[in-house]
């Protein structure tokens, strides 16, 4: 047993991966599951705490890994984002705040009222906010589905995303100036972590298209181009201790408008793009562990349920003025549904900070659970619905 | 269902109907939106008419009926901007051009509509593929007879019509090497090609029609997918190989100058056609597509080999004062500066490829076009 341990240690990983992804696809064809709701269910059976053999993924390199994976997502979903439609459709961007801050509220008003404290109660609002890029950007391709719900569920949860980065850092904030810190750090935990975090993402927006276009041959060299340079930047802001997430969205966004090169990488960033989605995916549900899932279950589920319902309620109020049926924009809100590897990610962040959201509310890891398995599922009925998907298009 | 009597029309009255293409504004590719466009457009009155196509990506306009330049441009641009504007709202990017240079057929979803997917189940993937966006030009015509005289003294012009028109160069990601690849999807369905030679409207439904609706084959002269076909429930002529030009502007100069060459050819001042023009038909139709203005073509009665091009400009000097009856000058203009000068929209769009090193560089420059309305 002695021996075994440590390599045991080093495989469990990989396997656990292999694993998933036979779940996957297993899940896919016969219960017409989305890929990634497969990936969760395996990674969180498989977790040390559920009493399977991967080892505690909160350190060590799968942590950036995971990283990596969802930075170039953000990229990916960066560029597909398009500023100047919320110029042209205001309403976009009046659905947007409406659906944020309505859901920020509406959750903090449970949480307080389920009698979490408010510090935890304000940073569980703000990561209600979000909707997972991840997820729904892998559902759409998966789908290949093309439509006003794909569309505006991809913009609505840029949009989210960052307006709950946001709020997060400026939680935090308020938390390092209320723990004893002084206005300088708790300026730093927050606004600059921000700033700096976008402003790596637009140099990058700035100078990768530049090289590309330079070097020549785009449409054969984006992706991998493209693939290094979110490798590189998010290294850079995981070492520094800034918002990966941050940055990469800001630097698909910027390569995007500035349009250097018009070439992208390829959906899902092809193959290394599938092996990462499957770590992400494993990585997050092995954080959780089923005691925390079955202690919070009461309150996970009002959350759930109040967040659903204000974002649909939101996406259906400006429809019509938004230019879409009733019918499309109740389904853009059920399609923002997912919420799980955007808000883990966040929420590993500040567990260096020393301020275990995940430990103190067990509720999150009851929604994250919830929203992992379920948030795909209810995505993917959305566009089907939308009659966004073509037949036989799936892959 | 027999053959639908001949409505007649006013004499070289025109109506023009162009197939264009839904863009995603981010990658460039086709956009399945057609449905969300057309519940927008369908809150406001719109200035012509508007409707899908067999796929998604698809949408198609045409216009009133028109007998000037003038009249017939300002409804065009008032429909592209009013496309436009819907466009926005949906970010949706709306272009010409005869196929979109990178769509893969298989990823094309069906436009929800009986007939559509008939269409889908009996042709498969021809039906994707078919995702290609042609111009249809319409011509009055004040009797059946005269409808089927003018179409087949077209035979001989109907090079022009592909070489001026043509901006589908590139078909499934790569240059097919033609300036219209659009007619290569077109040719493979069975009912495609010109139509029988027969001179009178009797004679083509007793000889021809009457026999093809017994094989079972057609019901309807919709069943034909004919270079130029006799339309009865409009009294038109409809002239089927354009590709949609990337500007509304040159689909009104192509119209038009199809109107003054019909002046002309009624004028009857030319030899009459004759089954045997044909022979050359299928050979110069090949030219216009694969060299555009650089093919060479056969003259069927003279079997004189002749520059596409020269031909045009020639054809040109002979319509001038048909033009200036109709109007048209400014329209034949802009098809004399093709011809001498500036080339077709298949040429401006390889010039887009090789200054953007990429081809979603290439939609993005026909986007550009369709909305500033001229090919820079």
């Amino acid at each position: 047993m002695e021996t075994l341990s440590p390599l045991m240690h080093d495989v469990a990983w990989p396997f656990a991966l292999a694993l998933a992804w036979v779940g996957g696809e297993l899940g896919h064809r016969w219960l017409a599951l989305p890929r990634i709701s497969s990936y969760g269910i395996v990674g969180f059976l498989l977790a040390a705490t559920q009493g399977g053999f991967l080892p505690d993924p909160a350190d060590g390199s799968i942590a950036l890994l995971a990283d990596v994976a969802f930075g170039l997502i953000l990229f990916e979903l960066g560029y597909r984002i398009n500023l100047r439609w919320v110029r042209a459709n205001p309403w976009l961007g009046v659905t947007s705040i409406v659906e944020a801050v309505g859901c920020f509220v509406a959750v903090l008003a449970i949480a307080l009222w389920f009698a979490v404290p408010l510090v935890p109660s304000l940073l569980l609002a703000a990561v209600a906010m979000s909707t997972s890029p991840a997820a729904v950007l892998r559902v759409a391709n998966e789908l290949h589905s093309s439509g006003q719900v794909t569309e505006r569920t991809l913009h609505l949860s840029a949009f989210n995303c960052v307006l709950a980065v946001v709020a997060f850092k400026a939680v935090i904030g308020y938390w390092v100036l209320s723990e004893a810190g002084g206005i300088f750090q708790a300026m730093w935990a927050g606004l600059v972590v921000v700033l700096v975090s976008a402003g790596l993402g637009v140099l990058f927006g700035v100078v990768v298209p530049g090289l590309l276009r330079l070097i020549g041959g785009i449409d054969r060299n984006a992706t991998v181009a493209f693939a290094l340079a979110v490798l590189a930047l998010t290294a850079t802001t995981h070492a520094l201790k800034l918002s990966p997430l941050l940055a990469a969205l800001a630097f698909g966004l910027v390569a995007r408008h500035r349009r250097v090169v018009l070439s992208q990488a390829q959906r899902n960033f092809g193959a290394l793009g599938d092996v990462l989605t499957v770590l992400l995916f494993v990585f997050v549900a092995a954080t959780l562990n089923w005691k925390q899932v079955v202690a919070g279950i009461e309150l996970a589920l009002a959350v759930v349920a109040v967040r659903t319902a204000v974002k649909v309620a939101a996406t259906t109020l400006f429809a019509r003025l938004g230019g879409i049926t009733w019918r499309k924009g109740a389904l853009t809100g059920l399609a923002l549904t997912p919420l799980s590897v955007f808000a883990i990610l966040l929420l590993e962040q500040t567990r260096r900070l020393g301020l275990g959201l995940l430990d103190e509310v067990s509720a999150v890891a009851g929604i994250v659970l919830l929203l992992e398995v379920i948030g795909p599922l209810v995505t993917q009925r959305a566009l089907l619905w939308a009659g966004e998907v073509p037949q036989g298009g799936e892959d | 269902m027999a053959l639908e009597p001949f409505k007649t029309s006013a004499a070289l009255s025109m109506g023009v109907e162009l197939e264009l293409q839904l863009v995603n504004p981010t990658d460039f590719d086709l956009s399945a939106s057609a449905t969300d466009m057309l519940h927008l457009l369908g809150r406001k009155t719109f200035p012509g008419d508007v409707k899908p196509e067999i796929t998604e990506g698809m949408i198609e306009i045409a216009t009133d009926v028109h007998t000037r330049h003038d009249e017939l441009l300002t409804q065009l641009r008032q429909m592209r901007d009013t496309l436009l504007a819907a466009g926005d709202l949906l970010n949706v990017a709306v272009c010409g051009g005869g196929t979109h240079p990178f769509q893969r057929w298989f990823r094309q979803r069906i436009f929800a509509k009986p007939r559509f997917k008939e269409v889908s189940v009996l042709y498969g993937y021809l039906a994707k593929q078919f995702t290609v966006f042609g111009q249809h030009v319409h011509i009055g015509c004040p009797s059946a007879d005269e409808a089927l005289f003018l179409l087949h003294a077209l035979n001989r012009y109907l090079p022009h019509f592909i070489a001026l028109s043509a901006s589908s160069p590139y078909s499934q990601g790569t240059d097919t090497l033609f300036d219209s690849a659009r007619l290569n999807s077109v040719f493979a369905f069975p009912l495609s090609g010109r139509a029988p030679f027969l001179a009178t409207w009797t004679e083509f439904e007793r000889d021809y029609f009457a026999k093809m609706e017994k094989t079972g084959v057609v019901t309807s002269m919709k069943d034909f997918y004919w270079d130029i076909r006799p339309k009865p429930e409009f009294g038109t002529i409809e002239l089927r190989v354009c590709d949609t030009p990337l500007t509304v502007e040159r689909a009104a100069a192509l119209a038009c100058y199809l109107q003054a060459l019909c002046r002309m050819l009624l004028a009857r001042e030319e030899p009459a056609p004759a089954e045997d023009d044909y022979l050359v038909y299928n050979y110069n139709r090949f030219q216009a597509c694969r060299f555009g203005l650089d093919g060479v073509i056969v003259h069927p009665k003279t079997n004189d080999t002749l520059s596409l091009r020269e031909d045009i400009l020639a054809t040109l000097r002979r319509i001038e004062p048909h033009a200036a009856a109709l109007g048209s000058r400014v329209a034949l203009d802009e098809i004399y500066d093709v011809a001498a000068h500036e080339g077709n929209h298949a040429g401006f769009l390889r010039r887009q490829y090789a200054e953007e090193g990429g081809i979603q560089g290439v939609v993005d420059a026909a986007v550009r076009c369709f909305r500033e309305g001229k090919a820079t």
